[in-house]
């Protein structure tokens, strides 16, 4: 039992009011998954959970005008069983599909994996892939926030207390691309959370080089992001292993530039350079 | 404490209820000391075992995760709505035969697993199997047995 309340606004312009005068001491609740572990821990004390697991401009999946828009409290299962999704964004369902567990997927939101800011959160390296924003609402406007900008630090989130993400707005996938991935090493098949984790989405031209590659990196840097000098390195050549090897040691020492040498770079340097080769090998010839 | 209550209705293995309950406690902590239905068990409390897996609305979900209030307006079935003594649901029948139960912690939680999977998808492989029943751990059998009785449910 915890010592919270519970509040269910009937509609958006509800909850935002609400936010407005309680934002300070409210969690914002969608599937709960996060919020229920770290209320048994005690990491997280609030007066007010605000449940918009139920608002219907929370939920929806379209693509529009070259958009492909993904409410915030669409369920991980949703991904998964959407033929949009599939079809614009399959790097997202292949992380969909490694979430955590079906009794999670069937609860656990998006919105809520962002906004948890957790480094090693599985949507995000998908959504980084589609340079995804976050449409952030108060009662007086709304605004874009990237994904990048969403996590100001691990587990701390940059929204204000007044403010909840609606919706996600995405770049789908290009028609020529073929390839798209997310890959993730944990310590056992399901229900495990992320000890490093990667998307990538790739075309090539008839000889062969790549013509356009998006590659972003989760749970090995405080925050995830995208690799520019992978995609910058890989461009224009054609991916052989040899290729593929040396952007993967260019991988590692980015990261490793970025965290230092810990005790777990001798774990995650030669683990990150094979999930790069396993993620990437089907691109080679 | 918050010593307000939040008036919910659901219907819970057939059975419509209505209820004033607490706003901080978990869909476990409702079935079990509220309800007195003492079949979903907690494992780990954390979403990590899916000994407390129930099915609300036809999905599996861990109900230590679940804020009690979210169940409002859920047609939700525990391990007691699956079948009685004398009178047992295939997939417990399946089980008893295979020998897919031992101790039994994790036994109902699996049941629950097994019902929504055959519910989704009557006719699954061993693959979309042991995918549908990988948040649900066991210490005795080794899954084999599980498995086995899970494929002779579905047939």
């Amino acid at each position: 039992m915890y010592d919270v309340d519970y509040i269910r606004p009937q509609d958006l312009h509800e909850a935002l009011g609400f936010l407005n005068v309680n934002g300070d001491v409210t969690k914002i609740l969608a599937g709960g998954t996060d919020i229920m572990v770290d209320m048994r821990s005690g990491v997280l004390q609030t007066h007010y959970l605000l449940d918009v697991s139920r608002l219907d401009d929370l939920r929806k999946i379209e693509l529009n005008d070259g958009q492909l828009s993904i409410g915030a409290a669409v369920k991980i299962t949703e991904l998964l069983e959407s033929d949009i999704i599939a079809a614009a964004s399959p790097a997202l369902k292949a992380a969909a599909e490694k979430f955590a567990s079906k009794q999670i997927r069937n609860v656990a939101t998006i919105g809520g994996n962002v906004a948890h800011c957790s480094p090693c959160g599985d949507t995000i390296p998908p959504l980084l892939i589609h340079e995804a924003q976050a449409v952030v609402v108060n009662s007086q406007g709304q605004h874009n926030v990237t994904i990048e900008e969403m996590a100001s630090g691990p587990y701390h989130c940059s929204l204000h207390s007044n403010e909840l993400i609606t919706h996600f707005v995405l770049e789908p996938k290009p028609q020529e691309v073929e390839f798209a991935d997310f890959q993730k090493i944990g310590r056992r098949q399901e229900l495990a959370i992320a000890r490093m984790s990667m998307a990538a989405m790739a075309s090539k031209e008839d000889d062969n080089s790549i013509s356009f590659l998006r590659f972003a990196l989760g749970s090995c840097t405080p925050t995830p992001h995208r690799f520019y000098e992978i995609e910058d390195f890989l461009m224009g050549k054609v991916p052989t292993e040899n290729v593929l090897w040396e952007a993967g040691k260019i991988l590692a020492e980015k990261m490793l530039d970025i965290t230092g040498r810990r005790p777990s770079a001798v774990y995650k340097e030669p683990a990150i350079r094979g999930l790069f080769m396993r993620m990437m090998s089907p691109l080679i010839q | 404490m918050k010593s307000n209550k939040i008036p919910i209705r659901f219907t819970i293995n057939g059975e419509k209820k209505e209820l004033d309950i607490p706003p901080g406690i978990s869909a476990l902590e409702l079935i079990r000391d509220i309800l007195e239905l003492k079949g979903t068990k907690e494992g780990c409390g954390i979403g990590e075992c899916g000994a407390c897996t129930i099915v609300v609305d036809g999905r599996a979900i861990n109900a230590c995760l679940m804020i009690a209030a979210q169940l409002d307006g859920r047609e939700i079935l525990t391990v007691e709505g699956l079948g009685q003594t004398g009178d047992l649901h295939p997939i417990q029948e399946a089980f008893a035969e295979q020998h897919a139960v031992q101790c039994g912690y994790c036994t109902p939680g699996l049941l629950m697993s097994t019902h929504a999977l055959l519910q989704e998808n009557s006719k699954p492989d061993r693959k979309e199997i042991v995918k549908a029943i990988s948040g649900n751990l066991c210490r005795c059998t080794g899954y084999h047995s599980i498995i086995a009785a899970i494929e002779d449910a579905a047939k």
